[in-house]
């Protein structure tokens, strides 16, 4: 394990920020922090990167306390988005990889490639003020990791990015991820939480409600989504028997069962013997699950 | 070592390309050669012709060597009768007709005009009409040219003996007016460099915390070492502004004169102790440093950089207040005022140095007020280290207060 969180709590004078966190991440791996907002994730990246103490607890960087480890090995995407206005695109990336210790022959290749990569070659001697939202984001992405740090914390990196761009950091993420760095990240996006992460872990508040594997978390709900495209109409499947919930999506229906057991039955009255177009029973959505445990008990 | 260096040098050469300083330094300069060759501007934009003065005398007095004419006024002395030179200042042919006669065995002199004079000219020729009748006064008592002149002309030799052996030096006359030169200069460039450099600082930091680069930075980089690279980096860019005034000064003075208003201020210089010296430097440097601290400190409360102004508020008024303390002390050095002012971290770089340099005060009160000032540098940088950490990711609103408050609730 490269990082690991055991028992840490951050108190303020009125409340508690996070409540014995525990999680740990495998060296290489894409780790999910997800969590409404005030759920306590951007204090426990500030405690990661010693820029907030924990009231207690143990932040661990391959078994040696993350205070003590080279600050160079760390990269960081602050959630409010920002750079030096008045520097040009290039002379950015120069200053926060020298400042990160890497020399600049090599800095020179990586500007290259990641500049390229993300279609920012007409904006290298571009002042960062004059780029749109979009680019500014792109930017500061890459002053996040044009070091290539061994640890990566991202905080909403998708936020505000059109699909088109957030594909590409997504397929930049995967990349950092074969070369070997261990990322960590925060999303209000599901979707690409679902994509990326091999484990995760789910704050309310400050405590950690899940850690684990998706999978896990997954079947801790089982196999209880049912999507049907037939005309049967909704009344004629409430008399059936283990349905939670029920809605039309225009030729589909979609059931949450209340477990995978009642799947069966519903496929003999739907399909009566006959071939029907689609039958798929899956496991919830994570932005299901999600809403279901954050959202589950504030009602 | 190695991130401060380079977070100093991209402060440091990004600062100095900026419109700003370089604005402020040509302003500067600008100042400087208006001042120093406003007589050759003045001749450019203003007709200065001397004045017709006519002098009407009645006396026995020669007044004729006593009103030389000079560039500003041309005196004549001519034979008639005052009514027609009235006419003639009427017609403005002349600019003042001085009607002088004895009364009660003093000398009376009556200054007609048709357009007002002057002060400067009225001062000139008051003078002027002070020493006749100086000169009117002495030859009334019948004393030789000899007599009359040594009364005229006699100075009393002073000089000064302090028996108390633990007040200083004695310094003498000369050297009280050096010191006071030398110490309204540094009072002046310490106000100046607090107003530009300040606000250089408290805006730089509020630019990188509003712009959320700052967390960034401190991902990698301790908050001290920012913290010190803001501080000596922007000291650097007021020392570098200082060097080109000062060489564009040296140049000016150089060429003005033949020299001789650089001879002035090498003599000056050499009326000045090295020990006086070494303390103008002391304060200047210490002084212009709390302020950069406590500057760097306010930049770090605030969340936006248009904030940064409000938070300035007080710490500009301080710096004020020290100038006009040590403007008040030109006249006299000597005031309980000068004196509390002189104890205050915040002003003593200001007020001391003239006390040093102009008055005969004990050795011990300006050790006390460096030692003071150093003690108030050291624990503001303890202080604001210890607060710029917690405050520079905090975002809060409202004033001064109530950003302090909200960090140190956050953040305790």
């Amino acid at each position: 394990m490269t990082l690991s969180l055991q028992h840490v709590v951050k108190k303020y004078k009125d409340f508690t920020a996070v409540n014995d966190l525990n999680f740990t991440i495998g060296k290489g791996e894409i780790f999910g922090l997800i969590g409404q907002n005030g759920a306590g994730k951007t204090t426990t990246f500030r405690m990661i990167l010693d820029l907030q103490d924990q009231t207690s607890g143990t932040i661990t960087w391959e078994g040696t306390p993350i205070k003590k480890i080279n600050r160079d090995w760390l990269g960081y995407l602050p959630e409010e988005r920002g750079i030096f206005p008045q520097m040009k695109v290039e002379e950015q990336l120069f200053f926060f990889g020298q400042l990160r210790g890497m020399e600049k022959s090599k800095l020179k290749k990586e500007i290259d490639f990641w500049i390229q990569r993300f279609d920012l070659e007409e904006k290298r001697n571009a002042k960062a003020e004059t780029l749109s939202k979009g680019n500014q984001q792109k930017v500061q992405l890459i002053a996040s990791f044009i070091h290539q740090p061994k640890f990566l914390i991202l905080d909403e990196p998708f936020s505000g990015l059109d699909p088109v761009n957030r594909d590409l950091l997504k397929n930049a993420i995967l990349l950092l991820k074969e070369k070997g760095m261990t990322i960590l990240f925060s999303s209000h996006q599901m979707d690409n939480v679902e994509e990326l992460c091999d484990h995760l872990c789910l704050l309310k508040r400050g405590v950690s409600l899940f850690s684990g594997s998706l999978l896990d978390l997954k079947k801790q709900y089982g196999k209880t989504k049912l999507t049907i495209r037939t005309d049967v109409s909704i009344e004629d499947f409430s008399k059936m028997a283990g349905i939670k919930e029920i809605k039309r999506d225009r030729d589909e229906v979609v059931i949450t069962l209340v477990d995978e057991s009642y799947a069966k039955p519903i496929f003999d009255f739907v399909s009566n013997g006959n071939y029907i177009e689609k039958f798929s029973l899956d496991y919830l959505s994570l932005d299901a699950i999600f809403k279901d445990k954050v959202g589950g008990d504030l009602a | 070592m190695r991130k401060f260096s380079i977070l100093l040098k991209q402060l440091y050469f990004q600062k100095l390309r900026s419109k700003t300083f370089i604005l402020m330094t040509l302003l500067y300069i600008g100042i400087i050669t208006v001042v120093m060759f406003w007589s050759d501007i003045k001749a450019i934009f203003v007709n200065d012709e001397a004045i017709e003065v006519a002098i009407v005398n009645e006396t026995t007095v020669d007044l004729a060597p006593i009103f030389a004419s000079s560039d500003d006024v041309n005196f004549k002395f001519p034979n008639n009768d005052v009514k027609p030179l009235y006419e003639q200042l009427k017609e403005e042919k002349l600019d003042a007709v001085i009607h002088v006669t004895e009364e009660n065995k003093n000398l009376s002199a009556d200054i007609a005009t048709y357009t007002p004079l002057k002060l400067n000219d009225q001062s000139t020729i008051s003078s002027m009409l002070q020493y006749a009748g100086k000169i009117y006064g002495i030859g009334q008592l019948n004393l030789t040219a000899q007599e009359a002149d040594q009364i005229l002309n006699s100075e009393p030799v002073i000089t000064m003996t302090n028996l108390n052996e633990t007040v200083a030096d004695g310094k003498s006359e000369d050297q009280k007016e050096a010191g006071m030169f030398a110490s309204y200069v540094a009072g002046i460039v310490i106000y100046f460099f607090i107003m530009a450099f300040l606000s250089m600082i408290t805006t730089d930091v509020a630019n990188e915390k509003g712009s959320r680069a700052l967390e960034m930075l401190l991902v990698s980089v301790k908050p001290s070492t920012h913290l010190q690279s803001k501080i000596f980096g922007v000291f650097l860019l007021a020392l570098t502004q200082i060097g080109i005034i000062i060489a564009v000064l040296l140049t000016y003075l150089g060429f003005m004169d033949g020299g001789e208003k650089l001879d002035f201020i090498q003599s000056t210089i050499n009326e000045l102790s090295f020990g006086f010296v070494l303390y103008i430097l002391g304060f200047l440097f210490l002084t212009i440093f709390l302020y950069l601290i406590i500057g760097a400190l306010f930049g770090s409360l605030v969340s936006k950089p248009e904030e940064a102004s409000q938070v300035m508020t007080p710490a500009v008024m301080i710096p004020l207040v020290g100038f006009y303390v040590m403007l008040s002390g030109i006249g006299n050095p000597d005031t309980l005022l000068i004196k509390v002012f002189s104890y205050i971290p915040l002003t003593s770089g200001m007020v001391m140095p003239m006390r040093i340099g102009a008055t005969d005060i004990s050795p011990i009160e300006p050790i006390l007020s460096f030692i003071v000032l150093i003690v108030t540098v050291v624990a503001g940088y303890m202080l604001s280290l210890s607060f710029y950490k917690r405050s520079v990711l905090t975002y809060s609103s409202g004033g001064i207060i109530q950003k302090i408050k909200t960090v140190l609730k956050v953040t305790t």
